[in-house]
């Protein structure tokens, strides 16, 4: 009686299931964010209410718990959820479902023998919330929202690594915004952060879901475009030239035309480290510079 | 440390036969729950000093170079520290092995966290097998903490020199597994200190007396 008591006003859900996967206890905390009464689920498979739950990786927790009495973990890193519940607090923004952390784990009777499992289930949205945030703080841009010169580098790394063991693509191009100097003069620094931020959303806007843009230091910005050989990444490289020279950036009723300088790398056997790459794209853009800005070059 | 909380001789052989019941019930169990066949070798037992860990973990690894680790505490009267220790690139030969059937994972997660989740997973089941096993033999229920996993590191810095305490006597049960399918194989350590040793010479010896 006492315990009946206590399983319903604790702020965890908890279900019991039957060696068959029925459900035999379905505790208040889940009535509530289920929308589903325990008189209406128990004694039916719990499978025929969360279809999702249908899967190897449950099947194999469900039997290695019956078969050795082990306990099964279900991580909110690695599986979000395990009962796809709408989120109750105010971050519904950034996932669409409550995030959990669940344990299962047996439950036996008076001769030690399984009969049941138990589920519990956390609610740890606002957790995974803060740490989606924080980790987007340590990815991203304060000002342009594209990602940071320390992912840049994270990144590049990999990606330089996995190109260089299993074999693969991977082409750089590196972009600096001609007389930027001149925006922040004229218009003010205002204008210059408006300025960046234009040009990282329009970029952002035509590269693929692959590319990643990142705002290398300054007014200068790098494009890192796996699986693309040196030929289409020239390619890119004009169409991000043309995006940028055709936009009307419209500041305080000032139209400012800008344009960009581009240069280009791409993966070869000449190139030994990351920090190469980076010199090599580095190199023709001085060179795009040199030669009068406005145009696209390809490395040495 | 007492003299007589240490396993005599002939304890150890029987645990070691007890292990050798419980690991062959775990293998033909395991093999229902992961369709795969796992192969555990004869277990070995060593008593030892909890400083001189560290090196005699190392010297059983150190063929492996780069190693993956899948750390689980389990607690009853029989309780301790699991370590199981794959060999480099057995996250994702598991995940083959795995992925015929399962898609757990989501589309933009990258490999390495569905690496992390497969080591878990095998590991946390394998784990579980044994000890469980293990602990039912000799009429005891044990619970678990969650798996903690590390990835691919390298053997000499993937072990930490000061994390048990340095006054304990440890018992080493130490196995190693490999699978039938794939190129997977590593050990498993099961660590357990002072505490358990009088709990565990009574099991033994209950268990014993029900041959007598």
């Amino acid at each position: 009686m006492i315990f009946n008591q206590i399983f319903d006003a604790i702020n965890i859900g908890l279900v019991i299931l039957d060696r068959d996967l029925k459900v035999q206890k379905w505790n208040r905390w889940m009535e509530v964010h289920s929308g589903i009464t325990e008189e209406k689920i128990i004694g039916s498979p719990i499978f025929e209410t969360f279809p999702n739950l249908n899967n190897p990786k449950f099947q194999r927790s469900c039997k290695s718990v019956f078969s050795f009495g082990n306990f099964g973990f279900f991580s909110q890193k690695l599986h979000h959820y395990l009962f796809p519940f709408k989120s109750t607090s105010y971050f519904e923004s950034t996932f669409e479902y409550m995030q959990q952390n669940c344990v299962m784990g047996p439950l036996r009777d008076e001769n030690n023998f399984i009969q049941n499992l138990f589920i519990y289930i956390q609610d740890v949205t606002e957790v995974a919330v803060y740490e989606h945030k924080l980790v987007e703080l340590n990815l991203k841009d304060g000002l342009t929202g594209i990602f940071n010169r320390r992912y840049f580098e994270v990144k590049l790394r990999e990606e330089f690594g996995r190109c260089k063991r299993y074999g693969g693509e991977l082409s750089l191009v590196m972009f600096d915004i001609d007389f930027f100097k001149k925006v922040n003069d004229g218009y003010g620094h205002q204008c210059g952060d408006f300025v960046l931020k234009s040009v990282s959303s329009r970029i952002s806007s035509i590269i693929r879901n692959v590319d990643y843009l990142f705002r290398y230091g300054g007014e200068e910005f790098c494009c890192m475009l796996p699986e693309t050989k040196f030929d289409g990444a020239m390619q890119a490289a004009e169409r991000f030239r043309n995006a940028v020279m055709e936009m009307e950036n419209n500041f305080n009723q000032a139209i400012i035309k800008i344009t960009i300088s581009l240069g280009v790398a791409g993966l070869n056997d000449e190139v030994g480290s990351a920090e190469v790459f980076i010199q090599k794209a580095d190199e023709a853009l001085y060179r795009a510079k040199r030669e009068g800005r406005n145009r696209v070059m390809p490395m040495s | 440390m007492q003299e007589e909380k240490i396993l005599s001789d002939e304890e150890i052989e029987i645990l070691q036969e007890i292990m050798n019941i419980s690991f062959g019930k775990s293998a033909a169990d395991l093999a229902d729950v992961i369709d795969t066949h796992v192969v555990l070798s004869v277990p070995f037992i060593k008593i030892m000093q909890v400083p001189d860990l560290p090196a005699y973990f190392k010297d059983h690894v150190k063929e492996y170079k780069t190693i993956s680790i899948v750390e689980q505490k389990f607690w009853g009267r029989f309780k301790g520290d699991a370590l199981l220790v794959f060999s480099s690139g057995a996250g994702r030969e598991l995940i083959k092995m795995l992925q015929h059937e399962t898609k757990t994972g989501f589309e933009s997660d990258p490999i390495d966290i569905l690496e992390r989740e497969t080591l878990m997973e095998v590991g946390n089941i394998l784990i579980g097998a044994c000890v469980g096993k293990l602990a039912e033999l000799l009429k005891d229920v044990v619970t678990y903490t969650p798996p903690m996993v590390v990835v691919e590191r390298d053997y000499s810095d993937a072990i930490a020199e000061n994390r048990y305490d340095p006054d304990n006597t440890a018992i080493v049960l130490k196995t190693d597994f490999c699978f039938d399918e794939g190129d997977v194989s590593g050990f498993l350590f099961l660590i357990t200190s002072n505490d358990s040793v009088s709990w565990m010479k009574e099991a033994l010896r209950l268990f014993i007396e029900q041959y007598e």
